[in-house]
């Protein structure tokens, strides 16, 4: 620009508008026109895109607190479950977990948790009960394990050994039978991502026990009280 | 502490695990045009080093500035037209791709003009390789990866800082001139060897590519055993006692209730 | 211009004398990643047909207002829009399909094929012309991205489109829907076309 101004600055201006406005007229033009179009995208399809977002977690938010069948159950009777999601932040991680209230009383939470697998990060939704005393449930939200070895920790059969599991149990992973309390079946040619879940598993839920079991005694504290009344 | 683990962890991942070219398949073109010479290969991995640093400074700098939503500047000049409450809902990540292809033009571009100019020398060396750079996937690829892990992100305590986006654009460079120096010395070999004339050219140099990835595939793991390494503190620290059920002081902060929604 | 190719040149060029992936090597990036399952690729293939139409139909029209150093800038500026579009659509109705592909819908911008059909063709013919063009590329890009990811599936998983067709005893050779698996299959098909079109030559 000063270099144009230091020139003779009349034909030093003509030449400005004649670069800018007379050749870029085209790039200007279709800049307005598409801008115009991903404005007309955004209104429409954003709302949708947040949602689809949101309802990956949440459709699976019964069924990890009710278990399979009985969330098949409820949704078929027509039962209502509402689901409030909020921040917390234990230790030196903040989580997204999920409330689920039924007849307005809590039914369970569902805490969203992740670490290091054996490939890449893994994202796990853990369901446990409204005390947050035994686990109801594990859904496997991403993962990019090795294909046939360590992806089968999306199994359905797989998961449902952490079903029931007491919360305040370190939670391993055994390459022989599980018979123990706090034990888990590996997977074969998968212990690292048998015991990467399990690990992830044992951190967020030893981070979150406390706050959330405090969490539940204050929401519970009025009801019960009022109930006394009664 | 944590966050050196961190970094080093998304280093080690960025160049050897998840190596751009041999896991992520960016950057293939120039793997297979360029490395055909070592000293080419070397300027070549230089440049998209250098470029994939500045590119993903401007991407990390104008996501969080200008295209997520409550970003500062579009905030502080939406608020000149509208309330504030509305201009910090102003959600750009849409004009997202456009921005981050226009940024990379534009630093390749002053990558040349600077370096032409004060280091004739280097621009010697790698300047022809400037322009093709900008048609370069890993660039795209590694301002996407900063996006997702800027804006993507479930959790707003997660989201990556510049640190750790440079971190992966630098070592993702690295990354790249990792696989195509090692690509080019190996053709120079496979220049002396009787190939199939159906196989020579690009063909061998994939199958040879896919051989390196399997040998790459051997990185994987070593950033678990990094950390447990490092901090073996996770898994030791847990209280095996059940909580006693009064008296527990709060560690945790509810930052807020942000969705709601009826399951039915 | 009289030895342009017409319409139908161009279509059935792209097809297969011209394949963009097995001739050209262009746009390797997709045909890598996203061949592990025959439905992400076929996918990836309608994205990429669509942003090459509607590029090559927009350059084609405004060919006589371009300038030249302008050019790429207009290119750049018409493919990024369209894959913006393109990445929302899947993000809004095939959400699964859009978290599967990731990155790789937005690297399209930087896909050679599309710049490569805008600068070889839009730019200088008609509209038809160039419509019929990038239909051909991208039927072709689909053939080539459908034969890679069929033997990388079947072999893979011993499925072709999520159906079972091989016998469950038969060994998942997982190493084909692992990235080497993508190389390998590349570039064995690459040679046994180079193979096939050395012979008709000859």
């Amino acid at each position: 620009m000063t270099t144009t101004t230091q020139e003779t600055p009349g034909s030093g201006k003509n030449r400005w508008t004649n670069f800018f406005i007379v050749q870029a007229w085209l790039v200007l033009l279709l800049a307005s026109f598409f801008g115009a179009a991903l404005a007309g995208i955004q209104l429409t399809l954003a709302p949708k895109i947040e949602a689809n977002k949101l309802n990956e977690t949440l459709e699976k938010v019964p069924e990890l607190i009710l278990g399979a069948d009985a969330a098949r159950a409820s949704k078929d009777s027509g039962q209502q479950m509402e689901i409030n999601r909020q921040y917390m932040t234990a230790g030196t991680k903040t989580y997204s977990v999920f409330k689920a209230e039924k007849d307005n009383q809590t039914a369970g939470w569902v805490v969203k948790a992740s670490g290091q697998g054996y490939a890449d990060k893994i994202e796990l939704l853990v369901g446990v009960d409204e005390t947050v005393n035994t686990i109801t449930g594990l859904f496997v939200l991403d993962q990019k394990e090795t294909p046939g070895l360590g992806n089968k920790i999306m199994e359905p059969d797989w998961r449902r050994q952490f079903v029931s599991k007491p919360t305040h149990l370190l939670l391993t992973a055994v390459k022989t039978k599980a018979d123990g309390p706090g034990e888990i079946s590996a997977i074969t040619g998968a212990t690292i991502s048998s015991k990467a879940v399990c690990d992830i598993v044992n951190q967020s839920l030893n981070n979150l026990r406390q706050p959330l079991a405090k969490a539940a005694s204050d929401k519970k504290k009025p009801s019960e009280k009022q109930q006394e009344k009664n | 502490m944590n966050y050196l683990i961190d970094i080093m962890l998304i280093a080690v991942s960025a160049a050897l695990i998840n190596n751009f070219v041999l896991y992520y398949f960016v950057g293939i073109c120039p793997f297979i045009g360029v490395s055909r010479q070592i000293d080419m290969a070397v300027g070549m991995g230089l440049a998209v080093t250098f470029v994939i640093s500045i590119a993903a400074f401007l991407s990390w700098t104008m996501t969080t500035m200008v295209l997520i939503p409550a970003a500062p500047l579009t905030a502080w000049i939406g608020g000149f037209f509208m309330s504030p409450e509305a201009a910090a809902k102003i959600d750009l990540t849409i004009l997202s791709y456009i921005v981050y292809i226009f940024a990379i033009s534009a630093s390749v571009q002053f990558v040349e003009m600077y370096v032409r100019r004060f280091f004739p020398a280097l621009y010697k060396s790698f300047g022809v390789f400037l322009p093709l750079i900008t048609t370069n996937c890993a660039i795209l690829f590694a301002c996407l990866t900063i996006m997702s892990n800027v804006s993507g992100v479930d959790n707003p305590a997660d989201a990556w800082d510049l640190g750790r986006s440079l971190t992966l654009a630098f070592f993702g460079g690295i990354g790249f001139t990792i696989a195509i120096v090692i690509m080019a010395g190996i053709r120079e070999e496979l220049d002396f060897c009787d190939i199939p004339p159906a196989l020579r050219g690009a063909a061998i140099t994939l199958i040879v590519a896919g051989i390196l990835s399997m040998a790459f595939m051997g990185f994987t793991g070593v950033d678990t055993g990094l950390k447990n390494a490092l901090k073996s503190d996770s898994a030791a620290q847990i209280d095996p006692k059940p909580i006693p059920k009064d008296e527990s002081p709060l560690t945790s902060v509810i930052i807020g209730e942000t969705d709601k929604k009826e399951w039915s | 211009m009289a030895d342009q190719p017409t319409a139908f040149e161009r279509f059935t060029q792209g097809i297969l004398p011209e394949n963009p992936v097995y001739r050209q090597l262009l746009g390797l990036c997709p045909v890598l990643a996203v061949t592990n399952s025959v439905q992400g690729a076929m996918t990836m293939a309608g994205a990429v047909l669509f942003v090459l139409l509607c590029a090559n139909v927009i350059i084609s029209l405004i060919r006589d207002l371009l300038k030249p150093h302008l050019r790429i800038v207009i290119f750049t500026l018409t493919i990024a829009t369209f894959v913006t579009i393109v990445d929302r659509f899947l993000a809004a109705y095939m959400y699964q399909m859009s978290k599967n592909l990731g990155p790789y819908i937005p690297l399209i911008i930087v896909n050679c094929i599309i710049i490569c059909r805008c600068e070889v063709c839009a730019s200088k013919q008609s509209v038809f012309t160039a419509a019929s063009d990038a239909v051909g590329q991208s039927l072709g890009f689909a053939l080539a991205l459908a034969s890679i990811a069929s033997v990388r599936e079947i072999l893979g998983t011993g499925m072709f489109f999520g159906f079972r067709v091989l016998p469950e005893m038969w060994p998942d050779w997982v190493i084909m829907v692992l990235p080497p698996g993508a190389f390998l299959t590349f570039g064995l098909l690459l040679g046994a076309v180079n193979w096939v079109a050395a012979r008709k030559k000859g």
